[in-house]
């Protein structure tokens, strides 16, 4: 590869990510790496969802299945066979398999429905996962959970730290790779407007399925990664909580820009973290939900684009996203 | 014969519990094309203020009417707030409603706590009748007399009266409406409102039939909920009872026989109709 | 000005398409003026615009010397103007009667005599009174579509391509009713079928690509045939 062909962004993206990967030599706390691990995880996991909100225009209320599915299969497989290496990776393609099976089955069944349908059908499904879970106690330990060991290189935090920040960088890069491609045009000119990228000769179905399939997994992988960092699964793996902490992320740091559900689970770990901590002082923060509650419909109303479009709008201009269009005609009311 | 006999009247008091939170849902939905993901937090909204007043002042009557007017309050301030910003964008109205059923969810924590609350029905409707050897329940009793009566009055609404015929004509074609001289915003902010209410009233109604109220009941109830507007078919009041007494009585069945299959099954008719007739089982003619 | 409706360079866009660019035309009181000009002109544009539909980018319309471009169509429905869109909007689930009823805003005299003479004008609709819209001929929709217009007291009708997929027979019909109504208010009418404009119609303008750029006399328009030829592919 011709390096003068390099996007300069590209070169920014990486001296952050050299940077990050500087960090724990000089932030040895290990709560403190605690939560830039969960940053990144949840970075990834946003991304996932980036994917399909930001770039192909779908709505998914249910995306916490895959993720809840990767952690079940790793923390599944680590309690009931031996904490190693292979056997961590074993359940890695686990989890990847029936993540790609059922993104695919609900794809191909609910992906030809309007947006308030798939995102009402997607709730329900991931609401029957949850359930599912805490009805097969035997296999889950429902919503008490169980514990169990991970291979002991993980249990060191820099590993997982290093582990984490490596995924990140590699999803994100082969993400936006993906984005910029061909295909990645197709899905934002579904975003755009559906029916005429039909007319153009796309199988949009087939467009949007795929998508599904390639956030599913990745959103799978963001489950493993979580349950190794906290060694402990239960049903709250697959709690719409997470959906709405993910959309939080995305949208918050901005939808169709990849960097932006990072930055947003950047902010929404931190400001979780330092809320709760404050629950100390008053137990409305507690209650922090609220606060995001809040500033998510204030986002939605008023910088649709989320921090990073909003950002590249105004000082880049022509590039500019169109943030949560909808691509359905709209009505004169 | 008594237990079948007793997982009917079951069945039917979910399924108009259901009924009524999907009533507003389906005619939102119908009249703005706006699908309320916020639906199920006024319906927790309903259920707490009104126990709140119940227990306070012990009429359970009482109750009711608060339940009710918070629905019409709150209802006011969705569509005022929420919905109106982003009418004709289906992404952001999805994200937005999910958002505020959020907030809406949390508030509760913090008005009444977050702790469950027991409920009782009030003397009146607590204990059974028998009938030959069926004992009947009052209190379920009851829930199936007030849905029967909420949708009767709704039924006279909508055929009788020139408010019902706007509603009707402005779910098949809500330009042309606006085209007779209607200012259907104001037509859609009345029916959110009613809407509203009648979440909120499921909502009281609800509490001493479980037994207990707990903020997260709202979001569980709207899935339910939606499953019945789609069965339903988007905007089709009596498509959205029928559906709500089918998946009630679905759910009063297989949670006895099947318990672990009751939300299953719901979702799967959900799931055939959504694949096979997306249009719902009853369609409202353009 | 005596003119009742009157659109002055108005421009429109449906999505991120110009349909409109320049559209200037006088509806004078009484009579019937006809928009004409090839499919996707944007004749039903322009009357989708002068309702508020489709509100217009630029330009102004004002009707009986007020303006109107920037008013909620149920506003601009109330100072007068009844419209009959192209796919009619009949309401398919409610009855021919309530279909009427929606339409009427008062109860009094007056409009129960327009609603007795459009039911003489058409008695299909009597007859079908409690059968549901959506069961009606093509035709018979266009009648109760035409007589839901009328019921209030509207001095301007807008309609859009009546004589679209209906039978000649039946054509010849709406087209007499049409000549009843001009009597007792003013009609714009959008129509392809140049038999029936020219029957009825007292002027016209030309519509091509989204601007007017010709009017005149329905009289003259007859014995023009190059004009007829270049942009009505008539013949």
């Amino acid at each position: 590869m011709n390096l003068r062909h390099v996007e300069r962004s590209t070169w920014i993206y990486l001296a952050f990510a050299l940077v990050l990967f500087i960090v724990p030599f000089l932030v040895t706390g290990r709560s403190m790496q605690f939560i830039i691990i969960q940053i990144f995880i949840f970075g990834i996991f946003a991304m996932s969802y980036d994917l399909l909100l930001g770039y192909t225009g779908i709505i998914s209320f249910g995306h916490v299945m895959f993720f809840g599915i990767g952690a079940y299969s790793t923390g599944i497989i680590m309690d009931r066979m031996e904490p190693t290496i292979p056997n961590m990776l074993l359940s890695v393609l686990v989890a990847f398999i029936i993540a790609g099976i059922v993104s695919f089955i609900v794809g191909i069944l609910t992906l030809r429905l309007k947006s308030h349908f798939y995102a009402m059908l997607t709730l329900a499904l991931a609401g029957l996962f949850l359930v599912a879970a805490e009805k097969w106690r035997d296999v889950t330990g429902g919503y008490d959970g169980f514990t169990f060991r991970v291979p002991d290189i993980l249990r060191e935090s820099q590993n997982l730290y290093f582990l984490s920040l490596v995924s990140l960088v590699l999803i994100f890069f082969g993400l936006r790779r993906l984005t910029k491609s061909p295909f990645g045009r197709v899905l934002m000119s579904i975003r755009e407007n559906e029916q005429r990228t039909e007319s153009l000769g796309y199988k949009v179905l087939h467009y949007k399925v795929i998508a599904s399939v390639v956030s599913g997994v990745i959103a799978s992988f963001a489950g493993v990664l979580y349950i190794i960092s906290i060694r402990f699964v239960n049903t709250d793996v697959f709690a719409t909580d997470l959906t709405i902490d993910v959309l939080l992320m995305t949208i918050i740091g901005g939808v169709g820009t990849l960097i932006g559900p990072i930055i947003g689970a950047g902010l929404i770990e931190f400001a979780h973290h330092w809320l709760s901590s404050l629950s100390d002082v008053h137990w409305i923060f507690e209650r922090w939900i609220i606060l995001y509650g809040t500033v998510y419909i204030l986002v939605v109303i008023f910088f649709p684009l989320g921090i990073v479009g909003t950002i590249r709008a105004k000082f880049l201009g022509s590039s500019a996203k169109k943030g949560l269009k909808d691509n359905q005609k709209s009505e004169a009311i | 014969m008594d237990l079948i006999f007793s997982l009917l009247i079951n069945g039917l008091a979910t399924g108009m519990l259901i009924f009524l939170l999907a009533a507003g849902l389906t005619l939102i939905f119908g009249l703005m094309s706006v699908l309320n993901f916020a639906h199920g937090g006024l319906f927790i909204w309903g259920a707490y203020t009104g126990v709140w007043f119940y227990q306070m002042t012990n009429s359970f009557f009482l109750g009711i009417i608060v339940a009710i007017i918070t629905g019409l309050l709150i209802g006011y301030v969705t569509e005022r707030i929420i919905v109106r910003p982003v009418y004709g964008n289906h992404i952001q109205q999805i994200l937005i409603t999910l958002g505020f059923m959020l907030v809406l969810q949390e508030l509760i924590k913090v008005v009444f706590g977050p702790q469950q609350i027991a409920v009782f029905p009030p003397e009146w409707l607590s204990g059974s009748f028998l009938v030959g050897d069926v004992v009947l329940i009052k209190y379920r009793l009851f829930i199936i007399a007030v849905g029967i009566l909420v949708f009767a009055i709704c039924m006279f609404i909508l055929k009788k009266t020139r408010i019902g015929l706007i509603v009707r004509a402005g779910v098949i074609n809500k330009e042309m409406v606006q085209s007779l001289g209607i200012n259907i915003r104001l037509v859609f902010m009345l029916v959110f409102m009613v809407g509203a209410a009648l979440a909120a009233l499921s909502g009281i109604l609800h509490a001493p039939y479980s037994g207990n109220l707990y903020a997260e009941m709202g979001l569980e109830f709207s899935i339910l909920a939606f499953i019945v507007v789609v069965i339903g078919g988007m905007g089709s009041f009596t498509g959205s009872l029928l559906a709500a007494l089918l998946v009630g009585l679905a759910q009063a069945f297989m949670a006895y026989y099947f318990p672990a299959l009751s939300l299953a099954v719901n979702m799967l008719l959900m799931t055939i109709v959504l694949v096979f007739r997306p249009q719902g089982l009853f369609r409202v003619k353009g | 000005m005596n003119s009742l409706l009157n659109l002055n360079q108005v421009a429109a866009n449906i999505g991120q398409y110009h349909i409109l660019h320049d559209i200037s035309f006088e509806v004078p009181s009484g009579g019937v003026t006809v928009l004409l000009g090839r499919n996707g002109a944007g004749k039903t544009t322009t009357l989708r615009t002068i309702m508020g539909l489709n509100p217009a980018s630029k330009g102004s319309i004002t009707f009986k010397n007020e303006e109107i471009s920037r008013l909620k169509p149920h506003i601009i429905a109330n100072r007068g103007i009844g419209y009959v869109p192209e796919d009619q909007g009949i309401f398919g689930d409610l009855t021919v009667g309530e279909n009427i009823r929606v339409a009427m805003k008062k109860e009094d005299e007056g409009t129960t005599k327009r609603m007795e003479w459009v039911l003489e004008l058409f008695p299909d609709l009597k007859k079908f009174w409690k059968k549901p819209g959506g069961q009606l001929s093509g035709g018979q929709k266009q009648m109760l579509a035409i007589a839901r217009a009328y019921v209030n007291e509207n001095e301007l009708l807008l309609i859009d391509e009546p004589s679209k997929g209906l039978a000649p027979i039946i054509v010849e019909k709406v087209m007499d009713s049409i000549n009843q109504m001009k009597e007792k208010t003013t009609i714009l009418l959008v129509e392809q079928n140049f038999m029936m404009a020219s029957k009825i119609g007292d002027q016209f303008y030309i519509i091509d690509d989204g601007q007017t750029i010709h009017n005149g006399q329905m009289e003259e328009l007859k014995e023009d045939k190059v004009l007829m030829k270049k942009y009505l592919g008539i013949s």
